[in-house]
C-alpha cells in the first residue's frame, strides 16, 4: 500500500472534527456554526475513508458519500433558515435566538 | 327461474340505494313510486321463481345459488347464497306481493310528511332486510337478515323522531330483539363447535340431545323475540307508535311472522329436540290467549289490532310447534292477507279522522266510508274464521292438528285455541261495533263534512286487492278436496301430524260456532253499553297489560338503573375521575418542572451532546 498509514490520515481527521466541534460550540454566527458543522462531517468522512483504505473495503466510501449526499440537504435547509432570519431582520446570534426555550 | 331469486332480493336495495343517494335531486312522490316499483319487480322476480320451480319434479325442488364465498376459517365455509324451494319461494311471495301493495299504499298515507323520502328508502330497506331473511341459503345469512330486519323495524318505529314516545317504542322493540339475536348468535356458535357448518342441512345431523335441546332453545328465543310472543312480547303494541302501514308491513304481515318462518325452516332440530317444540307451541297457545284477553279492553284501534296480530302469532307458533308446519304456514298466510287488511283499513279511518285513533271517540262511520266498511269487514271476518273467508281454513287446520295430535298436551293446546276463537270473536266484534255501527260520535261528524272521501286512489286500490285476497285467499287449502298449498310446503318441511278430514270439519265446525258466540255476547254487550268487559277490577288488569311492563320494569330496569346509579356514585365518581384529575394535574407539574432544562441556546444543546458523547466513549473504553 501506497502513501501515509492510517494514522496519519485519523490525526488529520481528528482535527478537522476537533476544529469543527469548537466552532460550533465557541462561536455565535449561525453561518460559522454551519460550516463548522460540515467541517466536523467532512472529518468523519476522512475517518471513513481512511479505514475504508487501510481495510480495502469500499462500505466505508459508500458510507462517506451518503453523508455528503445529507451534508449537502442538511445545509441547503441551515442555510435556508439563516437567509430567512436575515430577511426578518434578526439579529443573526444563536445566543439570542432562544424562543424555544420551556 | 334462480336470477329471479336474485332480481328479488336485490331490487328494493337499489331502490333503497337510489332514494338514498338522490336526496332533495329526486321528489317525495319519485320516492315513493321507485319504492314500489322495485317492490313489484321483486314480485315479479319472486313470480319467476315460482314458476321456475313448478316445472321442476316435487324432489328437485331446491335450488341454491351461490355468489361467492363470504366467510371462511379454517374448515369453516359459508357463501353469500340464496336458496330457492317452495317455502322460501312462497315467504318470497308474500313479502314481495303484500310488500308492493303496502308501499303503494303508503304514497297515499305519507302524501305530505317532511321526511317522505326518508320513508320510502327505510321501507325499502326493510323489504330487501325480509327477503334477505327468508332467502338466505345458511342460517349466517338468516342471522344478518334477522338482524338488519330489526334495524328497518326500529328505523320505522322511531320515524316520527320528534315524538319522544315514538323513540322509546323504537328503542323497546331494539332491546328486545337484541335478546332473540344473542340467543340464536349462541345456538349458532354451539352449531359451528359441534358441526363446523351453518348450512341448514346441518341441523337434521347428529347431535347430542342437549346440544339439540340448547340449539333449539336458542332459537326459539329467536323466534320468540321477533314474533312478539310471551314472555317477549312487551314491545309489539308499542310499535303501533309508527306509521300505520308500517304496522300493517312490518308488525303484522311480514316481520313478526319470521319466528314462525324460523322454526318451520329450522324444524329438523325442533324435531330432535321434542321438548322446545312442545314449548314453543305451550308459548303459542299462551299468547294467543293472553293476547286475546288485552285486546278486550284496548281503546287504540291499532293497539287492538295489534294485540289481535300476537294473538294469530301464538296460533302459528302452536301449529309449528306441533309439527303442523304446512297450516302454520298457511295461517301466516291468510294473517298477512287480511291483518295488513285491518290495518290498512285503520289507516284510512285515522287518516278520514286527521290522526285519531281512540276507538271510544269513533262510531258510526258506515254511512261516511260505506267501502272501507266493507273492506274492515271482511278483514273481521277472516279474522274470526267465518266460513269461506281465508282465516277459517287455516286457523281451524292448527286447531285440528293439534286434536290430532292426541296427547294430552295437544287436547289443552286445542282447547286454547277454541278459547282463542271465542276471543277473537269478542274482540274483533267490539272493534267492529264501536268504529262503524251505533251513532256518529262527535269526531266523526266534525270530519265528515270535509270531504276526505274514502281516501286517495294509491290506497284504496291496494285495499280492494286485500280485500278480495283475505276472502279467496284460504281457497287453497279446502281438507279432503283440494289441498295444493300443503303438498307445496311439505315438501320443505314434512309435517309431523294430519288431522283426518273428519276432524277437521267436526273442529270447523266448534270454533265457528264459538266466535259466532263471540260475535252474539259482543254485539249484546255494545247495545248494553259499548264494552265486553265490565268488571273494573278485570278491566284493570288487562289495560296494564297483565302487568308485564311493570314487572319487567321492576325485575329489570329498576334493579340495572340503580346499580348504574350506585357504580357511579361510589366508583365512577370518587375513584376514576378522581385519578384522572390527578393523573392530569401531576403531568402538568411535572412538564412544567422539566420544560425548565429547555434554555433555548443552541450552544448549551452542543455542549450537551458533546459531553453525552465523551461520556460514551469513556464508558464504551472503560467497559472494554
Amino acid at each position: 500500500m501506497m502513501g501515509p498509514g492510517v494514522a496519519w490520515y485519523l490525526a488529520v481527521s481528528g482535527f478537522l472534527f476537533g476544529t469543527g466541534a469548537l466552532g460550533v460550540l465557541l462561536r455565535r454566527n449561525p453561518l460559522i456554526v454551519l460550516l463548522s458543522l460540515e467541517i466536523m462531517l467532512n472529518g468523519a468522512n476522512l475517518a471513513l475513508i481512511g479505514f475504508a483504505r487501510n481495510l480495502g473495503d469500499g462500505s466505508g466510501q459508500i458510507f462517506a458519500l451518503a453523508v455528503m449526499a445529507v451534508a449537502a440537504s442538511e445545509v441547503v435547509v441551515g442555510l435556508g433558515l439563516v437567509v430567512a432570519l436575515n430577511r426578518k431582520r434578526v439579529t443573526l446570534d444563536v445566543d439570542r435566538l432562544n424562543t424555544l426555550r420551556g | 327461474m334462480i336470477w329471479g331469486a336474485w332480481i328479488c332480493l336485490l331490487s328494493p336495495l337499489v331502490a333503497a340505494v337510489l332514494i338514498t343517494l338522490g336526496g332533495t335531486r329526486i321528489t317525495r312522490r319519485t320516492a315513493g313510486y321507485l319504492a314500489t316499483a322495485s317492490c313489484f319487480v321483486a314480485f315479479g322476480g319472486a313470480l319467476a321463481s315460482f314458476i321456475g320451480l313448478l316445472g321442476r319434479d316435487g324432489s328437485q325442488r331446491e335450488l341454491v345459488s351461490t355468489a361467492w364465498t363470504w366467510i371462511s376459517g379454517g374448515s369453516y365455509r359459508s357463501g353469500l347464497e340464496v336458496i330457492v324451494d317452495p317455502l322460501s319461494v312462497f315467504m318470497m311471495l308474500i313479502v314481495s306481493g303484500v310488500g308492493a301493495l303496502i308501499v303503494a299504499y303508503s304514497i297515499g298515507y305519507m302524501d305530505g310528511e317532511d321526511e317522505e323520502r326518508r320513508y320510502f328508502a327505510y321501507m325499502a330497506l326493510f323489504v330487501f332486510s325480509m327477503l334477505l331473511l327468508v332467502q338466505g341459503g345458511n342460517l349466517l345469512l338468516l342471522l344478518a337478515g334477522w338482524g338488519m330486519v330489526g334495524l328497518s323495524s326500529y328505523l320505522l318505529i322511531g320515524f316520527w323522531h320528534e315524538r319522544p314516545s315514538a323513540v322509546a317504542a323504537a328503542k323497546k322493540a331494539f332491546v328486545m330483539n337484541a335478546i332473540g339475536d344473542a340467543t340464536m348468535a349462541l345456538a349458532f356458535f354451539l352449531l359451528i363447535l359441534k358441526g363446523n357448518s351453518l348450512e341448514f342441512g346441518i341441523l337434521g345431523g347428529e347431535f347430542s340431545s342437549t346440544v339439540a335441546t340448547l340449539v333449539a332453545l336458542g332459537l326459539l328465543g329467536g323466534a320468540v323475540a321477533k314474533s312478539a310472543q310471551i314472555p317477549l312480547q312487551t314491545w309489539l303494541p308499542d310499535a303501533m307508535e309508527g306509521p300505520t302501514p308500517v304496522s300493517a308491513l312490518i308488525h303484522a304481515a311480514t316481520m313478526v311472522t319470521a319466528g314462525v318462518y324460523l322454526i318451520v325452516r329450522t324444524h329438523a332440530i325442533f324435531e330432535a329436540a321434542p321438548k322446545i317444540a312442545d314449548l314453543a307451541a305451550g308459548l303459542g297457545a299462551a299468547t294467543l290467549l293472553v293476547a286475546g284477553l288485552i285486546a278486550l279492553v284496548q281503546v287504540d284501534i291499532k293497539k287492538v289490532i295489534a294485540y289481535s296480530t300476537m294473538s294469530q302469532i301464538g296460533y302459528m307458533f302452536l301449529g309449528a310447534g306441533i309439527g303442523a308446519y304446512g297450516y302454520a304456514i298457511f295461517h301466516l298466510m291468510t294473517h298477512a292477507f287480511f291483518k295488513a287488511l285491518l290495518f290498512m283499513t285503520a289507516g284510512l279511518v285515522i287518516h278520514h279522522l286527521d290522526g285519531e285513533q281512540d276507538i271510544r271517540k269513533m262510531g258510526g262511520l258506515r254511512s261516511v266510508m260505506p267501502r272501507t266498511h266493507v273492506a274492515f269487514a271482511v278483514g273481521g271476518l277472516a279474522l274470526m274464521g267465518i266460513p269461506i273467508f281465508s282465516g277459517f281454513w287455516s286457523k281451524d287446520g292448527i286447531v285440528s292438528a293439534a286434536f290430532a295430535s292426541g296427547d294430552a298436551l295437544g287436547y289443552t293446546l286445542a282447547a286454547a285455541g277454541l278459547v282463542g276463537a271465542l276471543l277473537t270473536g269478542l274482540y274483533t266484534t267490539r272493534l267492529y261495533f264501536a268504529v262503524w255501527r251505533g251513532e256518529q260520535s262527535d269526531v266523526v261528524r266534525e270530519h265528515a263534512h270535509e270531504g276526505h272521501g274514502e281516501g286517495p286512489r294509491t290506497m284504496t286500490v291496494p285495499v280492494g286487492v286485500l280485500t278480495v285476497l283475505a276472502t279467496i285467499g284460504g281457497l287453497v287449502v279446502i281438507p279432503g278436496v283440494w289441498e295444493p298449498f300443503l303438498y307445496w310446503i311439505d315438501e320443505t318441511a314434512e309435517p309431523l301430524v294430519q288431522a283426518t278430514v273428519t276432524e277437521d270439519y267436526a273442529t270447523s265446525v266448534v270454533a265457528v260456532s264459538l266466535a259466532l258466540i263471540g260475535f252474539f255476547l259482543a254485539r249484546r254487550a255494545f247495545e248494553k253499553g259499548r264494552q265486553v268487559v265490565t268488571n273494573p277490577g278485570i278491566w284493570r288488569v288487562l289495560e296494564h297489560k297483565l302487568y308485564f311492563d311493570e314487572a319487567y320494569d321492576a325485575l329489570f330496569y329498576r334493579p340495572a338503573a340503580a346499580l348504574s346509579v350506585a357504580l357511579r356514585r361510589n366508583v365512577e365518581e370518587p375513584v376514576v375521575e378522581r385519578s384522572l384529575d390527578e393523573i392530569g394535574s401531576g403531568t402538568i407539574h411535572v412538564g412544567g418542572e422539566v420544560g425548565r432544562i429547555q434554555s433555548g441556546l443552541l450552544r448549551i444543546y452542543a455542549i450537551a451532546v458533546a459531553f453525552a458523547v465523551c461520556v460514551l466513549v469513556v464508558v464504551f473504553v472503560a467497559v472494554r
